[in-house]
């Protein structure tokens, strides 16, 4: 398989699970994205094993391994502190134990209350790829990626 | 780390592409080794001497400079001796 395919197949698997997200929010089908989303990354996966004229380095090995060592370093420190105070939430009644429900009014039972932390999970992991494009670009340039000369 | 790859590399007349592909690695890399950027590993290093019929130490040097007298004459260098050659033991 061609680089160039792989790309093409990583589009439309991507335009896929927008979809299935999309069918899965309308049915509410939670396992429905949790499910395709695995099968999509392992489908990713063994494409990219098949790639043929991909042309993996030691350097850009190290650039990569650098790059997702420095963003792991910073990731797990944000991730555990916001992971801290849900649990602040969590436990912040007596002993654990939640406080009898309210008589009126009630919030709406439909209201997503656990939907908010996935959604405070996807901001941080977006803001991981940002923060591991940012390192690899730095590495890329420490390591000289687009450095030319008279050649 | 300092190496005399582009030295050799002129000598043998080889471009940096060429050189790349026979070591099977990107250009950018052989560009990097040269420039100082990046110190391959073992293996390329292995690779990158065993290319160019030298040893290891008359292509890299650890530190600043290269040692006194290792001057290159039409591919070897001139203090390249045979440690294990009239070794008794």
């Amino acid at each position: 398989m061609k680089l160039n395919t792989f790309y093409l197949l990583a589009g439309i698997i991507g335009l896929i699970e927008v979809g299935l997200f999309w069918v899965s929010v309308l049915t509410r089908e939670s396992m429905l994205i949790t499910g395709a989303f695995v099968v999509g990354i392992l489908v990713i996966y063994v494409a990219r094993g098949r790639i043929s004229d991909r042309r993996d380095d030691e350097r850009s090995a190290l650039i990569t391994q650098k790059a997702g060592a420095r963003t792991l370093e910073i990731f797990w420190i944000l991730f555990f502190a916001v992971s801290l105070g849900g649990l602040v939430m969590g436990f912040a009644t007596p002993l654990g134990i939640p406080p009898p429900p309210r008589p009126f009014p009630r919030s709406p039972p439909d209201e997503p209350h656990i939907g908010y932390f996935g959604l405070l999970q996807m901001v941080l992991l977006c803001g991981m790829v940002f923060l591991y494009i940012g390192f690899r670009l730095y590495y890329a340039r420490k390591y000289g990626e687009w450095d030319d000369d008279e050649e | 780390m300092k190496n005399k790859i582009k030295i050799f590399r002129a000598m043998h007349d080889i471009t940096q592409e060429t050189l790349a592909q026979e070591m099977g690695v990107a250009r950018q890399t052989i560009l990097a080794i040269e420039k100082g950027k990046y110190d391959p590993s073992l293996d390329l290093a292995f690779k990158l001497a065993r290319r160019f019929g030298v040893r290891i130490d008359e292509l890299f040097a650890y530190g600043e400079e290269f040692p006194q007298g290792s001057k290159i004459r039409g591919g070897i260098p001139e203090n390249r001796d045979a440690p294990h050659e009239g070794r008794t033991t």
